[in-house]
């Protein structure tokens, strides 16, 4: 996937430029709560099963402070991606047992054309590979700057 | 909050969707160590079901991949038939589940 085709994934409405949440749980909930406020969920608690599920079975904290919950659910109709960011850094039981700084979520319908769901976590991976991706987006405060990196520019 | 029986299904086909992707989604770099207590998540869930249910369920996912699907603008995303408007309005408040009529894959409502 082109970098410009996963920042068209991401939308001003779902993008938190500092969290209020402080733990794991708090993260999650504020993040859904912005596909709630947009109408794109109905039943948050669904969605929410599903992510606690997920992180049974492995953290989605990656590691470098990125953390990327994601997975499908029938509660969805669109693949959607939520960003946050929290300059104070949250546990969220990382691999590399540090606190998580840059949050996406990546929620997707039980399929969706072209398997988009799964380019989008491949795409994702690789910006954090580079660290000054990681520092540009700690310090990122508006959509357009945020955009702009993920673009690669 | 205590679920229903189509809120139970629901997040019994999200539990499946996410054993049968697992693979695919830990190649892309993410760390997956939990398959054994996600399996039995997975078996505690299905046990919260009425067995006439969950047999239903498994019956259908067995022949169409998918057992239940969303219902956007009352129309099956599963073979795209629109729903009769009576049944719209009910399957967004009840709690009985409806069934397309054309596929018949159990329906949620989206909106």
């Amino acid at each position: 996937m082109l970098k410009s085709e996963l920042a068209s994934h991401f939308n001003h409405a779902l993008f938190i430029p500092e969290l209020k949440a402080t733990n794991k749980e708090a993260v999650l909930k504020e993040l859904l709560n912005l596909f709630v406020q947009e109408k794109y969920i109905r039943n948050p608690a669904i969605v929410l099963e599903m992510l606690h599920q997920r992180e049974t079975l492995g953290s989605t904290g990656i590691g470098k402070g990125v953390a990327i919950p994601h997975g499908r659910t029938v509660a969805a109709s669109d693949v959607l991606i939520a960003f946050a960011k929290s300059s104070a850094g949250i546990e969220f039981g990382a691999i590399d047992n540090k606190p998580v700084h840059l949050f996406f979520m990546v929620i997707a319908p039980p399929n969706d054309e072209g398997n988009v769901y799964l380019q989008i976590l491949g795409s994702l991976m690789p910006i954090f590979n580079n660290p000054e991706n990681c520092k540009r987006l700690m310090a990122v405060e508006s959509f357009e700057e945020f955009i702009g990196i993920i673009s690669g520019e | 909050m205590a679920m229903n029986d189509l809120e139970r299904l629901v997040s019994l086909q999200d539990l499946d969707l996410m054993i049968q992707e697992a693979d695919e989604v830990a190649k892309l770099g993410f760390a997956m160590t939990g398959y054994a207590e996600l399996q039995k998540a997975r078996e505690e869930l299905a046990m919260q079901i009425r067995k006439p249910l969950l047999s239903r369920y498994e019956r259908l996912r067995a022949k169409l991949k998918r057992a239940i699907v969303p219902v956007k603008n009352d129309i099956c995303l599963g073979c795209f038939l629109r729903q009769p408007t009576s049944l719209a309005a009910r399957g967004r408040e009840d709690e009985q589940i409806f069934t397309c009529e054309n596929c018949g894959r159990m329906l949620y409502w989206l909106d």
